[in-house]
């Protein structure tokens, strides 16, 4: 502990540093959220606008949404990693993904990968035996039930079609209802892969 | 070399005299064992007070927002936490044993360490995340995912190891006098907080991968924060901002309008260190290689001049008790470095070696005051 102190120094020359500093620390944690509160933190998405959502390799892949009134959670989501979004109850969460050495086309070690993910989150989350699905546009992936202590749904995962990197999706929502889910499950086949020349 | 019985003391090359007399000030430091009121000043315990409190806060909310992910990623957590902790042993010798003389306090050094491990780290996720928000809603989420690096932490976690490094310098006045200590103790808390944040990003890979090949995420994020950009990251700017602590300290809190300059200039410059690391451009492995290299020269270069002018301060000081004590200046001098000071004890007789390095520790002291002094 301290015994002596920098030339000149007196106890009273402490103070102010010591308030700065712990003023910084209370403004930086203070401040931000409190502007954020102020913005908007959804935005709308139209119906059908592709949204890019990721690319490795050759591809990138990029999600319609089918309906319109979805909104895109700016504060949660980040380019690039995670994507969230609402309509009504419904929430909609988009990782895209890429494994080390694994091809993503090796789907059930995805899928495996995609039930830890999802424990991570939530503890008592669990994904059932997948199924095949295909995108719209003919991309095949695994499509299974999701559930948890609180919700209940659906997750998919499409890898690219060079198999470098996947686009895992659960659909959910604390308060959606199976009706809910329903309405809106064509949007869990709405990811579209394109080759990098292409665009 | 030993002194055989009869022959007369050897004043010019291991034995250091007893100090008889000095022209500097009397000994204050002496690694904080030596007392000048005898009481920690009650801005201090404060300080150290805030700096527990924040670092237990910080440790709780890491644990408690890394639970479920370490949960389910049992071993690539484990691999991370070994990783990270090789890095910041390693790290803290060689932080330590750059300051010229001779090492920092330990227990500030273990402090400002801490501070950056947790209360930093933990501050700067809350922090990052809210500005990050701010910037998805301003600037959309495409355009924030590409600059919201580059401009939100060298605001956020700049901000917040300088707290730190304040704090430690407030609850510690004893071991952050000269803009030298802020260098190393501002290095140490860089060094926690990049330990943490290298944690974290490994964390994110393996998240990132898909939750497949953990171990071989964890690997590599590792490699590429440690061994590549490592060079360049947490520690580099938080030493710049450490020595503008440093200065502010010498003058004991009270700056004239010249050096509160000259600190707000190194702390500018530490966030400009962070803005060009996080920023997208230039890019590519050439850009990334001229941020690295841009950043840590900046770094050294503030370490080179710090580093020369503590030596010669502590040199003249040593120079000058030497000439009291009859002893040459040449060998007074060589007890500024580490290597002079064992060189030293090697000429000598082991039984005599104990006290000589006691009178070699007060002769550092009241050098080290004398250098403080002159910072001021």
């Amino acid at each position: 502990m301290a015994r002596t102190t920098g030339p000149g120094t007196r106890a009273r020359d402490l103070w102010a540093p010591l308030i700065a500093a712990g003023a910084v620390v209370a403004l930086l944690l203070a401040a931000w959220p409190l502007i954020g509160a102020l913005l908007p933190g959804l935005q709308q998405v139209r119906a059908g606008e592709p949204i890019t959502v990721g690319g490795r390799g050759d591809y990138r892949a990029s999600l319609s949404l089918p309906q319109e009134g979805w909104l895109l959670d700016t504060d949660t989501s980040r380019a690039g990693r995670i994507y969230r979004f609402h309509r009504g109850p419904v929430e909609l969460t988009l990782l895209p993904v890429a494994p080390v050495s694994t091809p993503a086309s090796d789907l059930m070690a995805m899928w495996e990968g995609m039930r830890r993910i999802a424990r991570a989150g939530d503890h008592t989350a669990r994904l059932d035996d997948p199924e095949v699905i295909s995108t719209e546009e003919g991309v095949e992936g695994l499509s299974g039930n999701f559930h948890s202590r609180t919700e209940q749904g659906a997750a998919v995962v499409y890898p690219s079609p060079d198999g470098v990197f996947a686009v895992e999706m659960t659909l959910a929502g604390e308060h959606a209802t199976t009706a809910d889910l329903t309405a809106v499950a064509d949007v869990l086949q709405s990811v579209s892969f394109t080759r990098e020349e292409a665009r | 070399m030993s002194r055989t019985p009869g022959e007369p003391r050897e004043r010019t090359l291991g034995a250091v005299p007893r100090p008889r007399s000095s022209r500097t000030s009397a000994p204050g430091r002496a690694r904080g064992r030596t007392a000048g009121t005898g009481r920690p000043l009650l801005p201090s315990l404060v300080a150290l007070a805030a700096v527990a409190a924040l670092c237990l806060l910080g440790l709780v909310f890491l644990a408690a927002r890394f639970a479920g992910t370490v949960r389910a990623f049992f071993g690539e957590a484990a691999l991370a936490l070994v990783l990270a902790a090789a890095t910041l042993v390693l790290g803290y010798w060689v932080l330590r044993q750059i300051r010229p003389v001779r090492e920092p306090d330990t227990a500030a050094s273990l402090t400002a360490a801490a501070f950056g491990l947790t209360a930093a780290a933990g501050a700067a996720v809350v922090a990052n995340g809210a500005l990050g928000s701010l910037w998805a809603a301003v600037l959309g989420l495409d355009l924030a995912g590409v600059w919201g690096p580059s401009l939100t932490a060298p605001l956020n976690e700049e901000l917040l190891k300088l707290a730190g490094i304040v704090l430690v310098a407030v609850a510690f006045p004893y071991a952050l006098r000269v803009p030298v200590d802020g260098f190393v103790l501002g290095a140490l808390v860089g060094l926690g907080f990049e330990v943490t944040e290298n944690a974290v990003s490994a964390m994110n890979a393996v998240v990132e991968a898909g939750g497949v090949d953990g171990a071989a995420a964890v690997v590599r994020s590792a490699a590429v924060r440690v061994a590549l950009t490592g060079l360049a990251s947490h520690w580099t700017m938080s030493a710049v901002a450490g020595t503008a602590v440093g200065l502010l300290a010498a003058s004991a809190w009270r700056p004239g309008a010249r050096r509160a300059a000259g600190a707000a200039g190194l702390v500018l410059l530490a966030m400009a260190m962070h803005g060009l690391l996080d920023s997208p451009l230039p890019g590519g492995a050439a850009g990334t290689a001229v941020k690295i290299a841009v950043n840590f020269l900046t770094a050294a270069a503030v370490y080179l001049v710090v580093r020369h002018t503590h030596r010669r301060r502590v040199r003249a000081s040593l120079a000058a008790q030497g000439e009291d004590l009859g002893m040459r200046r040449s060998d007074a001098e060589a007890l500024a470095t580490r290597r002079g000071r064992r060189s030293a004890l090697r000429r000598i007789a082991r039984p005599e070696r104990p006290a000589v390095q006691e009178r070699q520790g007060a002769m550092l002291a009241t050098a080290e005051d004398h250098a403080a002094g002159s910072a001021s």
